[in-house]
């Protein structure tokens, strides 16, 4: 009997395997604290989240600049720790990101900024990277502001 | 394969929800996946002709619409009752869009439906 750990089954898609797509902001809305609990919860019965995909100002969400108050939740930094700690692409859409002034070093060097401010394991991509969530059998569920 | 509706229920220069929704589809028709765009609510002001939003230095969203079904964007719909609700007669609306009346029997149609914001 072999002493290693067998691997998990992989979760049948498409019941198992979600893609988040947040487009409301942190701090103007709930989005990403909803996402947030629903991420855990899915990850907790075992489900699987391919991608996590943020998209209009749900792109602030990745900012390594926002400092609330010590004693309120910091949701991006909350969000980086649940995207490093389960291996979650967190990709946050290039141009929703630079119009409103979250960019990568790669992008601070190519349009001359004076400074980059992407939080960590956040990446910037293409909406390409939606394309292919919506393209494959993964659940998409949207997190926008409500009205 | 997964079509996609994209729902568009927010009227145009009072938000970007609208556009990013159209960058939605078009980035969809790209990479040749089928996607077609519905209008509702207030968003069917998106459909109105001679729009000069020039005043508010935004760019006229009609050049946008004009281009979606030549990047691929399968069809234009307008909800039936938000154009009766906003005063859009069928004649005043710009030529590929088709008027539908908006419910499950649409939506049941589409593999994945996302609303703009």
């Amino acid at each position: 009997m072999s002493g290693r750990l067998s691997k998990p089954a992989k979760t049948p898609a498409p019941a198992g395997v979600f893609t988040l797509v947040i487009t409301g902001a942190p701090y103007s809305s709930q989005a990403p604290q909803t996402a947030l609990h629903f991420a855990r919860a899915a990850l907790a019965a075992n489900n699987r989240i391919d991608r996590v995909f943020l998209y209009g100002d749900g792109v602030h969400l990745a900012s390594s600049l926002n400092t609330p108050p010590s004693d309120e939740l910091n949701i991006s930094a909350a969000w980086a720790d649940l995207l490093a700690d389960n291996d979650i692409p967190g990709v946050a859409c290039i141009a929703s990101a630079l119009r409103r002034g979250l960019v990568d070093e790669s992008e601070k060097q190519r349009y001359g900024l004076s400074a980059s401010n992407l939080r960590a394991p956040f990446e910037i991509a293409g909406l390409g990277e939606w394309v292919a969530s919506a393209a494959s059998e993964s659940r998409v569920l949207y997190f926008h502001k409500g009205s | 394969m997964a079509a996609t509706l994209i729902i568009i229920d927010q009227p145009p220069y009072g938000s970007w929800e609208g556009r990013e929704a159209l960058d939605m589809a078009f980035s969809l028709a790209a990479f040749d996946q089928p996607v077609s765009l519905l209008f509702c609510g207030a968003g069917v002001n998106w459909l109105r002709k001679a729009q000069n939003p020039g005043e508010v230095e935004q760019k006229s969203v009609e050049k946008n619409l004009a281009a979606a079904t030549i990047f691929g964007v399968e069809s234009l719909l307008a909800d039936r009752s938000a154009c009766d609700q906003y005063g859009l007669a069928p004649a005043d609306l710009p030529e590929p869009v088709m008027v539908v009346d908006l419910g499950p029997e649409l939506t049941s149609s589409f593999s994945h439906v996302a609303f703009a914001g």
